[in-house]
């Protein structure tokens, strides 16, 4: 600015540009009034810029901005949310729905068991999650990833989730890795919002209408659990699973979290989920760890039963055993 | 215009009746707008490049995280490298404030408020960020305490929400109150901001320890599960931070001839050649534990310097890091350094980069490669998030333009003021 | 000055200790109500959720319905295929007895290799039982047990568990061959496969299969982050 010989000079009225830039010398009035058109014209400049953002008016709607967290929802509010995602699901998806609350059964804590001598890796589970839970079509997203490891090795380094031959291979054995249901779970230590929480009977759910998107969750989770919605999931409307849960398979926000959840929506109303039922070679035992007589209680007692990167002392409550 | 007549402009300003501090934050802000050609066009540029960014961004939200590089295996990236960077610049601040409080270094203290004005533009600069890392924006207000639901005390990216603003709070007050005062023409009360130099110092190695434990923390990502993370966070953070305010100290005496006394870069030049000494002895003894011991607690590390599986993506920028690192300290160390010499430019910078591709993209994003189920999925940032970056840096260099505008706007009527008396 | 200049920075560190110690305690005491390890609680160990679970079902007033366990089962005897059609156009097939009946069983025929008029080329990979270990010679629309006794098709599942007693205790305890329904029965009825739904008697191993499904993760697609 030592090199700043610029004289004063007249603006033209309604041409505040071209005088902008030597204003130093201008008379203090004049030159305030030259500084308050450039930050006027800086500000419709960003206006401008982040016009975009309108979108986030046009789709979240006040109820929606300012709703509560799940935990303090009345049973009157809940009525309200819910009948307000249906109508949403409705406009945007095509597709009539039914959301619904359910709660924990009491006394009942569930766990999930795979027998690894069993499971062939055909991906059936991952395409029933698929279809049951109202997953992105677009990229045929799934809260399971089947693991094909070679024999020999626990070290997932060895394993591959792209494979596609026949299967089972003679030298490999598999292992579908989900949600571990934590007993500790990192990723409800790690959101700062308590956006995502472990419920009573065990399930670690997420309330896609309170989480902020920051993935910390998704960092923390040592089983790659976790899923981000990158954008706005598309599902064609006859393919949507009426049968929705809040805090399960409802059609996910764009820029949400979202995981597996025991398809929480089936099995508090005692139904099995989604994933057992799809599997051909009855890999897969879940039930009631609470029951003595539950096929899980029969596994952990009979068979010979891990767990994932139990020395990370997160305590699934999601197991693995050999016949 | 000579400076003698802006001298007495600025004297002339001194004298407006203004007493109150918004009228004096008003004041300044019509201060720090004031300059030459040079000025309105750096302002202008770094307009140009928010605005870009801004716009990139809106369309990010509106379109979703898609149009980032990001994806369920590497779920953090170029954004949260540089929130990493920026915490440490924050931090580094603090260097000058230690030697001028803690060792009553009267040259330094002359000073001190340039490092503060940089930790306040790197804390608008985290912040922002974080908040283009969000995938949900709009529900910002949840973070907020009492109104939102806060997972205090146990979410480390809740405590380090409280601590970068604590930490901003802290210096925009600090750097407020000397201005106001000095403004006023009055003696800075000891009572009104001592104790908050001293909780800046506390808070200045709490943000930054929080920010290294918020990765530290994870017991599922081998390569940040180290305790030394936060020690060699600190010493990275203890060389960024005084060399970029190296930096900003030379660029002001060119611009406005704003001359700083001699001793207060010597003293953060020392300060440079032991931090970066740690924090490289620190990197060697991590990386002898990890490639020692191998297994697959080092395949992030492995990938990271030298490939895995056939994939190299991390390799050159790690590279160019360490080259960076270590011929920046080989030159801090030449006596030069200690002069106002070319060296020290190009060592404070060779230094600033290579911190900032240690800390950034050769910390965080081998962090997630391999993934949890040891997949490699690769990470380059998308054009929109070197966009949306670079934007935040432009506006962080306008906020601290204009800071440091006002501040020698201030120190330079003040010392014409005294003067005339 | 200085002596409050070093009681402020004293303060400060006690501030930040008790932070993290609040920080551990809360996490200790989430972990304790969570009632530990899974693991232990499992496996007989008594734990305060399960006394908990407990004392509320045997509080509960009404015992809960039981929903029946359908366990699948075969049509009955198989249907040989003609190449015949009846008078409607519909194929033509006959019980095992309609030849068997009539021929007396050779039981020097242990595998298909043996057999040259009508099995012959069968796929048999089962172990080293031979026909007559299971199929029943003195009516061949019922199987036999290893004791001679006669079981009908439909109860197959008792032929089957005579070597398979691991196999069948999982499955009778839920832990083999899969289910439909409902897990918990006081809620809705569970249906079960029978052995021979998965297991071809004859290659009794489950079949190679194609997977069908892959979730496409982004890094599997072409770039289609920029606009």
């Amino acid at each position: 600015m030592t090199t700043d010989n610029s004289f004063p000079q007249e603006p033209h009225d309604g041409e505040h540009l071209k005088p902008l830039l030597p204003i130093l010398d201008q008379p203090s009035t004049r030159r305030t009034l030259l500084k308050t058109a450039g930050a006027a014209l800086g500000l419709a400049a960003f206006g401008e810029a982040l016009s975009p953002l309108m979108v986030i008016p046009e789709n979240v709607s006040v109820d929606e901005f300012l709703q509560q967290h799940y935990k303090e929802l009345t049973d009157e509010d809940k009525k309200k949310v819910f009948a307000r995602l249906e109508a949403e699901t409705k406009e945007r998806f095509g597709a009539d729905v039914t959301i619904t609350d359910s709660k924990p059964i009491p006394g009942v804590r569930f766990a999930y068991a795979i027998n690894v001598s069993k499971c062939n890796g055909n991906g059936k589970c991952m395409e029933a999650c698929n279809k049951e839970n109202n997953h992105h079509r677009g990229v045929d997203q799934s809260y399971i990833r089947v693991l094909e490891m070679t024999k020999g090795s626990m070290d997932m380094e060895n394993g591959s989730t792209t494979y596609d031959h026949t299967v089972p291979q003679d030298d490999k054995f598999y292992l579908p890795v989900q949600c571990q249901q934590c007993d500790n779970p990192p990723c409800v230590s790690a959101c700062p919002i308590e956006a995502t929480w472990k419920e009573d009977d065990g399930i670690v759910v997420v309330d896609y209408n309170w989480c902020i998107g920051c993935r910390y969750c998704e960092a923390a989770c040592p089983y790659h659990a976790r899923r981000f919605n990158w954008e706005l999931p598309e599902i064609p409307p006859e393919e949507v699973n009426p049968n929705q849960g809040y805090l399960s398979n409802r059609i996910r926000p764009q820029g949400a979290m979202e995981k597996c959840h025991f398809c929480l929506h089936r099995t508090r109303e005692g139904r099995a989920p989604a994933c057992q039922e799809a599997c051909p070679t009855g890999a897969r035992v879940f039930g009631d760890l609470n029951d003595p007589d539950s096929a899980i209680n029969y596994v952990l007692k009979n068979k010979r039963v891990f767990v994932l990167k139990e020395e990370l002392g997160t305590k699934p409550s999601f197991f693995y055993f050999f016949d | 215009m000579t400076a003698n007549a802006r001298k007495k402009r600025n004297v002339a300003a001194l004298k407006h009746a203004v007493r109150s501090y918004p009228g004096f934050l008003w004041w300044g802000l019509g201060q720090a707008t004031n300059g030459g050609l040079g000025f309105y066009v750096w302002m202008i540029v770094l307009t140009a490049i928010a605005l870009v960014g801004a716009n990139a961004w809106a369309h990010q939200v509106a379109r979703g995280m898609i149009v980032t590089n990001m994806t369920d295996h590497v779920s953090w990236g170029l954004y949260i490298a540089n929130f990493t960077f920026g915490v440490g610049l924050a931090a580094g601040g603090v260097m000058m404030v230690i030697p001028a409080y803690l060792y009553d270094d009267e040259d330094m203290h002359k000073v001190v408020i340039i490092g503060e004005a940089v930790a306040i533009a790197a804390i608008v600069m985290c912040t922002l960020s974080v908040l283009v890392d969000l995938g949900r924006p709009d529900r910002f207000w949840h973070l907020m305490p009492v109104i939102g639901r806060v997972n205090w005390p146990v979410s480390m990216l809740t405590w380090d929400v409280i601590v970068l603003n604590g930490y901003l709070v802290i210096n925009l007050h600090i750097v407020g109150y000397l201005l106001y005062m000095r403004y006023l023409g009055r003696k800075p009360n000891p009572k009104w901001y001592v104790p908050f130099v001293f909780l800046s110092i506390i808070w200045a190695i709490s943000i930054h320890t929080v920010t290294a434990f918020l990765y530290c923390g994870l017991g599922g990502r081998p390569f940040w599960n180290t305790a030394l993370l936060a020690p060699r966070f600190l010493a990275s953070a203890f060389v960024s931070g005084p060399a970029f305010i190296i930096l900003v100290m030379r660029i002001l005496r060119i611009t406005t001839g704003f001359a700083a006394p001699p001793k207060p870069a010597r003293t953060l030049i020392q300060i440079i050649r032991v931090a970066m000494t740690i924090n490289l002895v620190m990197l060697a003894s991590e990386l002898f534990t990890l490639f020692y011991t191998g297994g697959a607690h080092g395949e992030s590390a492995k990938y990271l310097f030298f490939g895995s599986h056939g994939h190299y993506g991390l390799v050159p920028w790690i590279w160019t890091a360490i080259a960076c690192n270590l011929i920046g300290t080989g030159l801090f160390f030449m006596p030069d350094a200690l002069e106002r010499s070319n060296t020290r430019i190009a060592a404070c910078i060779l230094c600033i980069v290579g911190i900032w591709i240690e800390k950034g993209m050769g910390l965080i994003i081998p962090g997630f490669i391999p993934s949890t189920l040891h997949e490699i999925v690769e990470y380059t940032p998308s054009l929109t998030e070197w966009k949306v970056t670079a934007g935040i840096w432009a506006f962080g260099f306008l906020l601290l333009t204009v800071l440091l505008k006002l501040i020698t706007t201030v120190f330079a009527a003040e010392a014409h003021k005294t003067e005339i008396a | 000055m200085d002596g409050s200049r070093h009681w402020i920075s004293l303060v400060m560190m006690l501030a930040i200790l008790a932070g993290v110690t609040a920080t551990i305690q809360l996490r200790g005491a989430s972990d304790a109500a969570d009632g530990g390890s899974t693991l232990e609680a499992l496996r007989g160990e008594s734990s305060a959720n399960e006394e908990k679970s407990s004392a509320v079902r045997s509080n509960s007033f009404v015992p809960p319905e039981t929903f029946p366990v359908t366990i699948r089962k075969p049509a009955g005897p198989p249907r040989v295929a003609t190449n015949l059609k009846d008078v409607h156009g519909e194929a033509v097939t006959v019980a095992c007895s309609t030849c068997h009946s009539t021929r007396s069983p050779n039981l020097q025929n242990k595998t298909p290799q043996s057999l040259d008029e009508f099995h012959s080329g069968m796929k048999f990979s089962h172990g080293t039982v031979s026909c007559l270990s299971c199929h029943n010679a003195a009516d061949y629309d019922s199987l036999q047990l290893a004791d001679g006794h006669r079981v009908e098709f439909t109860d197959v599942m008792t032929l089957c568990g005579q070597c398979h007693g691991p196999q069948m205790k999982d499955f009778e305890h839920g832990a083999h061959g899969g289910l439909n329904g409902y897990w918990d029965l006081s809620r809705g009825p569970q249906q079960k496969n029978n052995c021979v739904d998965c297991h071809n008697p004859h290659t009794p191993q489950f079949p190679k299969m194609q997977p069908t499904f892959k979730p496409k993760d982004r890094f599997l697609e072409q770039s289609r982050s920029e606009h």
